[in-house]
């Protein structure tokens, strides 16, 4: 719903699709969110997006087959 | 993004109709390339059949055997390759690789469970249904502020995106780890990974009147008690949790079923609808509809009833409540109106990503004939599908997905195999064909397609790994318990509590989590990390080489064939946030069920008796996918990989960096691959 947009200056743009393209990212856009997801979580820690518990985890699973 | 050219020399007209699209697409005029586009003459077009689970041994016998015509025809005219799988051989991984043409070190997905290490939360890999965030309280009312979102987790681009850059039409229908589907100009629809309503992977019920029979969940299931009075069942259907109550409790439908005292019939009546069943009968597909804000917001679901006994017990089994694909409460199909449009065509179908019901015959709430009744329909239904979209395939790629081989394989190996711990004589003689049938169904839709297949047109047959008994589960985490990587809380019962529940984790040094994953609880990556970074390498090879030193008590065959570190197996930015260790287990052999999500069973050893009774989740080296053509493939060791190259080398463009494979028809392609 709400989104960013985010400027980068020629140089330092240039350099994140050398970056991209050195690390594998199939693009430059996942390589950029990859990097802040990254970086904020090791400031905050993990995001918020209820963690469901290992119960819900399993039984959600349960359908696949693979798991009891 | 904008489109590039991909004018070829010397197609003058092809060129204007090309330069007419963009024009048109500029305009805003929203146009499918596959219905607006004749196509040119001599315009190449790629046809994949993505089979999963067919086995290159089991079709070779098939084959032998007289039984799979259109497949040996194939092969002779073309080729017939092993097709390396991915690491692990599963589903979700090793569909991604082909979509990407990469390995989990760039698409991300490394099995169907992942963990986040800062919290050890177990989580789905490929997708995940985010509630809203931000919600306002009224009394026994939640008013959602803003919508959910269901999030797409594999990384990468899919090869359809690709093609639609450069104009090409695609189709690509119920390939596996694309819920929600990415966002494109392809007509996609979503499979392996697609929820139910309720939000699970598929969760069917079953009412009794029967007081012997177990109350409440079970796998993949509700079994939920009734009384008949007056020869009248009044019950419920439970859809996904209301999110506008402030307690948590599914949206239920009433319904109500009147048997007849004598005749094994019922009439069931459920909001607008009646039909009658009789005993052993399916219904078709009945449509309903949960309300969650009465007046404003409602949601469509569809499911069917069987009634398995009118009398002397009450016995009905209701499907997992599926997204309705009239009208989706979830993404599923791009462009979103693909879903409505193919449900008008051909009916209902069902949604949920793993469509055939093994859960209920591994509960034995549904028996070998009634799974395979439903196991039937799924696969009819899909055809269905295929018998109308292929029709309309002009131009481009047009990808179809079959699921049938692989979860029959699963639920029908313990039938055609006496050695395996729940070999059953008896039903071996009614059902030990009936994975040969399924495999003879999938020539037929061969040689449906071959009998289209022109000068211009390139068909691909493969599957994404091949098959192997599952007679013997190994508990890793029981293991690593045993030999000192795990060590659990003072007077806890490694028997007792789920997901790791009893493991202390700061004298914890490794845990197994998923089919194949063993992971260093790490210093600054694990929540609670012991593991000294410097001290990972001589932990992880000092497990591998003991792992790859166990041997089955009852056999001494080696339980564990191969173990891949993460380092060498994997390439990409993503390679460092899996498992670190991949289990590669001999045939026969695979993790436990109570193992993947963390349960530590007393034995480390123990034979399966679930019928769920193939499998493939073991050292891919042993369980290969395959690949036909109508061409002959120079690639002697070709992989799930190359085939993203392949299909954009057929339209001539560009292989992006970071796909790691190349195509299969590259003619310098003649030697193994290491």
């Amino acid at each position: 719903m709400f989104g960013y947009r985010l400027k980068l200056e020629e140089e330092l743009l240039e350099r994140s699709k050398k970056c991209a393209e050195a690390s594998g990212y199939s693009s430059l856009d996942e390589f950029l969110l990859h990097t802040i997801e990254k970086e904020v979580t090791r400031l905050l820690g993990p995001g918020e997006g209820g963690p469901e518990t290992p119960e819900e985890v399993r039984k959600r699973l349960q359908g696949l087959g693979y798991i009891e | 993004m904008p489109r590039r050219s991909r004018i070829q020399g010397g197609s003058r007209d092809r060129a204007w109709r090309f330069a007419l699209l963009l024009a048109l697409l500029a305009g805003g005029t929203l146009l499918s390339c596959q219905r607006s586009r004749e196509p040119g003459p001599g315009e190449h077009k790629l046809v994949i059949l993505g089979i999963d689970g067919m086995d290159p041994q089991l079709l070779r016998q098939y084959m032998q055997e007289g039984k799979m015509p259109h497949f040996s025809a194939l092969a002779a005219q073309g080729s017939f390759r092993s097709l390396t799988t991915s690491i692990p051989p599963q589903s979700p991984v090793a569909w991604s690789n082909l979509i990407t043409g990469m390995d989990a070190g760039g698409h991300g997905i490394f099995d169907f469970i992942h963990r986040d290490p800062g919290t050890m939360q177990a989580q789905f890999s490929t997708s995940r249904v985010e509630p809203p965030r931000h919600r306002l309280r009224l009394g026994s009312w939640v008013l959602p502020l803003g919508g959910g979102e269901a999030r797409q987790l594999r990384r990468g681009r899919a090869f359809w995106e690709i093609l639609d850059e450069h104009g090409v039409p695609a189709t690509v229908f119920r390939i596996p780890a694309n819920f929600p589907p990415v966002p494109s100009g392809a007509r996609t629809f979503a499979g392996m990974g697609t929820p139910d309503l309720r939000g699970t992977y598929g969760t069917f019920y079953f009412y009794t009147d029967d007081p012997t029979a177990p109350s409440g969940a079970v796998e993949g299931g509700e079994i939920i008690p009734v009384e008949v009075r007056d020869w009248q069942v009044a019950a419920k259907l439970p859809g996904p949790d209301n999110p506008f109550r402030r307690e948590t409790r599914p949206a239920e439908i009433p319904f109500r079923v009147s048997l007849d005292p004598v005749a094994p019939v019922a009439k069931f009546a459920l909001q607008d609808k009646e039909f009658v069943l009789q005993e052993g009968e399916w219904s078709d597909w009945v449509r309903v509809e949960f309300t969650l804000l009465p007046g404003l917001v409602s949601v469509r679901g569809i499911c069917r009833f069987y009634l398995k006994q009118a009398h002397p017990r009450f016995q009905l089994y209701v499907s997992p409540v599926n997204i309705d694909p009239r009208d989706p409460a979830l993404p599923i199909s791009t462009p979103k109106a693909y879903s409505r449009q193919l449900t008008e065509e051909v009916g209902e179908f069902y949604t949920q990503g793993i469509a055939e019901d093994t859960k209920a015959l591994s509960d034995g709430v549904l028996d070998d004939k009634e799974y395979l009744e439903q196991a039937r329909e799924v696969l009819a239904e899909q055809r269905r599908i295929f018998d109308a979209e292929f029709p309309k395939f002009r131009s481009g790629t047009f990808f179809f997905y079959f699921s049938s081989l692989d979860l029959n394989a699963h639920m029908l190996w313990r039938l055609t195999d006496p050695h395996h711990p729940a070999y059953n004589a008896e039903a071996a003689t009614r059902y030990s064909t009936v994975l040969s049938e399924f495999y003879q169904q999938m020539d037929q839709v061969l040689g449906q397609v071959m009998s289209r297949l022109d000068d211009h047109t390139t068909l691909l047959v493969l599957s994404d790994h091949g098959f192997a008994p599952y007679n013997r589960s190994f508990n890793l985490n029981t293991w690593l318990l045993n030999n000192g990587y795990i060590t659990l809380k003072p007077g806890a019962n490694p028997e007792e509590g789920e997901y790791f529940a009893a493991v202390d984790w700061s004298r914890t040094r490794a845990y197994g989590l998923g089919l194949n994953g063993l992971y260093l609880n790490l210093r600054g990556r694990e929540r609670d990390g012991t593991v000294p970074p410097g001290e990972a390498e001589a932990v992880l090879t000092e497990i591998s080489q003991r792992l790859l030193a166990v041997r089955d008590p009852a056999s001494n065959a080696p339980v564990i064939t191969r173990v891949d570190r993460a380092a060498t197996a994997y390439h990409g930015p993503y390679a460092k946030t899996g498992p670190d260790l991949i289990v590669g287990y001999n045939r026969g052999y695979r993790a436990g069920w109570k193992t993947i999500l963390g349960a530590f069973p007393r034995e480390v050893l123990e034979d399966n008796t679930n019928a769920w009774s193939g499998d493939h989740c073991m050292d891919f080296t042993l369980v290969p996918g395959l690949l036909l053509s109508n061409r002959k493939i120079p690639a002697e060791a070709p992989a799930l990989t190359d085939i993203a190259p392949t299909i954009l080398a057929e339209f001539g463009i560009p292989q992006p960096e970071g796909m790691m494979g190349r195509s299969v028809f590259d003619s310098r392609r003649t030697s193994v691959r290491k």
